[in-house]
């Protein structure tokens, strides 16, 4: 046996010799060093990976409904007893003004909007840790788990949407023209949505505190936001407090985009651009910092 | 000629376990950075002090090489893996690579078990680096190397992990990588999928990349590196021709811990001092005969008593493959309790062991608890024979009593 071992090492360096010279030219160099840049954001390592982005979107969707008796009805099902339930409490028992429009649209508009934008943070916040086994074995720009988990939902989003036309048609309510704002809008609240992740993100890598918070914090915005009531309703006074929650803006927007009426206050835009810029800006600085410890600490 | 890999000055410093325990929760880490905020900072960082599981590791690599990089548990070898593939990043030092790098730490992570094995053949591709024009080109070579024929429409939770682990394998091979990086994933499959492998890596290798190899298997090593890196305590210990590197490695590795064992926190109650290995007479030896008996002697250390032990004496080839074990309890054997100094002595039957190099290792465990008290290996053995070689005779040849029908056609 052991002439055998010595004959295949013998055969293992001819290989080598054989091996021709590759063109070294042509080859990618990779540099690796500690990182002591504050902006050290690598945006042509994340578009080399555009491929991965797309397939993790992918599989998301793919997986979300399988092992389900409905399928993909409850990305209808869900938005839809959501209204219903609002309907009856808030519009029928609490009789919530709705600046005219019929209550189940007015609370719609905003729920399919909010919907999106919880889902986006709860599961980009948490998704780097849910896919910790990736991060420990494997390398990738970690901002494609983030990004990936901000696009997923629009799926359920845009689902939602066509539930809410329809919604509109039985009501007789013929969106117009406006419907265009409600890109620009879902593009912020996308923007926002990410930009919360990548800082609620690496934190929760570290402190699974986040993954237990986070469901009552949204809770708590969602009540701070203008979703069952109009925003008309919150005393003048404390009105510009209200409007620096930055989701105020975007809500109206949206609601404005589908059921035209009041336009949104162009203060509390003007707080959800800047805040989802800031928040994006400083959560990528954030992030790129921190994942390089990602699979030391996950 | 031009360097694939360069390490330069390489450490890695991690924090040490405790304070990582204690840290775990926001409230402890806010009331720690408090009172760091109150006590004067330089102090409190020379308080976290870690531990360095690497440190100044040099090392070139050129295009073409093979290279085995080895060591005990815990000398850093997946630590410098994960380094150069980028998962973790370096503490201080640099390191260049040049060419597509292929790093395959742990076979299939990244499947998705809701997901069929076509879907999870691009998944997995795309996590690995590979776009979605050049999965589909390689798909059916994928499909084919894997053996997995029809089920590849079939969610891979209902798979084998045999299947599993060969679908996996395959999409990585086909990555087609300047640099591969392997860490111990030759360890996985049935034998026959082991050599595919093998001789994949080896086609590789004559199209010029480069392979690292991380790996516990000897075998995998002589096969296919001509040169080693041996890891000891976070540094290069050797580096330099395999044979000798593996000389190196199996002096430091007799007495060793086993490589799967994790003694309860860092004590270890039984202690083996010494394994001895001799013919039946007493005589130590290391060369044997096939069909010999052989006495095997484990001189050990009990710190605290072990008033019913149960211990095995395990012979493994040197492939890693397990190939029978001696069992006191199998073999209701009464061992006086542990105690301080002493010993226990194994006298083999006939060993029929075909001609390879093969490992004892001592496991010592309390009978009752089942609690493992140690797990070493212990020394080396040779069994020679002109004929009955493992790559046609198998693990073990006895003569058997044959017999034919005198008249086949009644």
């Amino acid at each position: 046996m052991m002439e055998s071992l010595d004959a295949l090492v013998l055969d293992a360096s001819k290989h080598a010799v054989a091996g021709s010279s590759p063109e070294l030219a042509a080859m990618p160099v990779t540099e690796i060093a500690p990182e002591d840049r504050i902006l050290a954001f690598d945006a042509t390592s994340v578009w080399r990976y555009r491929g991965l982005l797309r397939v993790l979107i992918l599989r998301d969707l793919k997986v979300l409904y399988r092992q389900t008796a409905l399928g993909a009805c409850w990305a209808i099902a869900q938005p839809l007893f959501t209204v219903l339930i609002f309907t009856i409490i808030f519009g029928h028992f609490a009789k919530m003004p709705t600046d005219g429009a019929p209550y189940a649209l007015f609370a719609g508009s905003a729920i399919i909007l909010w919907t999106y934008f919880a889902e986006a943070v709860r599961r980009s916040s948490t998704g780097l840790v849910a896919e910790a086994e990736l991060i420990r074995k494997i390398y990738f720009p970690r901002l494609v788990i983030p990004l990936a988990t901000v696009v997923s939902p629009m799926v359920d989003f845009a689902i939602a949407l066509g539930v809410m036309l329809a919604l509109m048609v039985w009501y007789g309510v013929m969106p117009d023209w406006h419907l265009a704002f409600a890109i620009p809008t879902l593009a912020v609240t996308a923007m926002l949505a990410l930009g919360v992740s990548l800082w609620l993100g690496p934190i929760n890598v570290r402190f699974r505190d986040v993954k237990h918070t986070l469901p009552f914090v949204i809770q708590i915005w969602m009540y701070a936001s203008p979703i069952v009531y109009a925003s008309s309703i919150v005393p003048g006074s404390v009105r510009w407090l209200y409007a620096l929650n930055p989701m105020v803006g975007l809500i109206e927007a949206f609601r404005f985009a589908i059921l035209g009426g009041t336009p949104p206050d162009a203060f509390a835009l003007a707080v959800s651009v800047t805040a989802a810029s800031l928040l994006l800006f400083t959560g990528l600085i954030f992030f790129q910092r921190m994942e390089r410890s990602f699979a030391d600490v996950i | 000629m031009s360097m694939a890999i360069s390490v330069q000055d390489i450490g890695k410093q991690y924090w040490r376990a405790p304070r990582a325990a204690h840290q775990n929760s926001l409230r402890e880490a806010l009331s720690q950075s408090m009172r760091g905020l109150m006590s004067r900072r330089t102090e409190a960082r020379r308080s976290n002090e870690g531990f360095w599981a690497l440190k100044d590791v040099n090392f070139g690599i050129r295009h073409g090489e093979n290279v085995g990089i080895i060591g005990l548990n815990g000398a850093g070898k997946s630590t410098l893996l994960k380094l150069i593939s980028r998962i973790a990043a370096p503490t201080t030092g640099s390191i260049r690579l040049v060419g597509r790098v292929g790093a395959l730490l742990e076979v299939g992570t990244g499947f998705h078990r809701e997901l069929t094995g076509r879907e999870n053949i691009f998944l997995y591709g795309s996590i690995l680096g590979m776009g979605r024009q050049e999965i589909a080109a390689k798909f059916d070579a994928i499909v084919e190397f894997s053996e997995i024929g029809d089920f590849i429409d079939m969610p891979v939770k209902r798979y084998s992990s045999g299947m599993y682990v060969r679908l996996a394998f395959s999409v990585a091979a086909h990555l087609e990588p300047d640099i591969l990086l392997l860490d111990e994933v030759l360890a996985v499959g049935d034998y026959a999928f082991q050599k595919k492998c093998i001789d994949f890596a080896r086609r590789l290798q004559s199209k010029g990349s480069t392979i690292l190899l991380v790996s516990h298997n000897m075998f995998s090593i002589k096969t296919m590196c001509q040169r080693v890196i041996y890891i000891k305590n976070g540094r290069v210990a050797f580096d330099g021709p395999t044979d000798e590197g593996l000389r190196h490695y199996e002096q430091d590795s007799y007495l060793a811990d086993a490589s799967w064992f994790r003694p309860e926190s860092g004590h270890h109650p039984v202690k083996i001092r010494e394994v001895t290995i001799a013919d039946e007479s007493g005589a130590p030896k290391t060369l044997f005969r096939h069909g010999e008996r052989m006495r095997i002697r484990a001189l050990y250390t009990a710190s605290e008593p072990v008033a019913e032990p149960h211990v095995l004496f395990s012979i493994t080839r040197s492939d890693e493959l397990l190939c029978s074990n001696f069992s006191t309890l199998t073999d209701r054997a009464k061992l006086a309790p542990l105690s301080g100094d002493g010993e226990i002595e194994l006298l083999t039957p006939p060993l029929t062991l075909n001609a390879d190099t093969y490992t004892v290792s001592v496991v010592v465990r309390q009978r009752g608890f089942e609690r493992l008290l140690a797990a070493q290996v212990g020394g080396r053995f040779h069994v020679e024979h002109p004929v009955f070689a493992p790559d046609v005779f198998g693990v073990f040849h006895q003569p058997g009593t044959w017999t034919s029908d005198a008249a086949p056609h009644r």
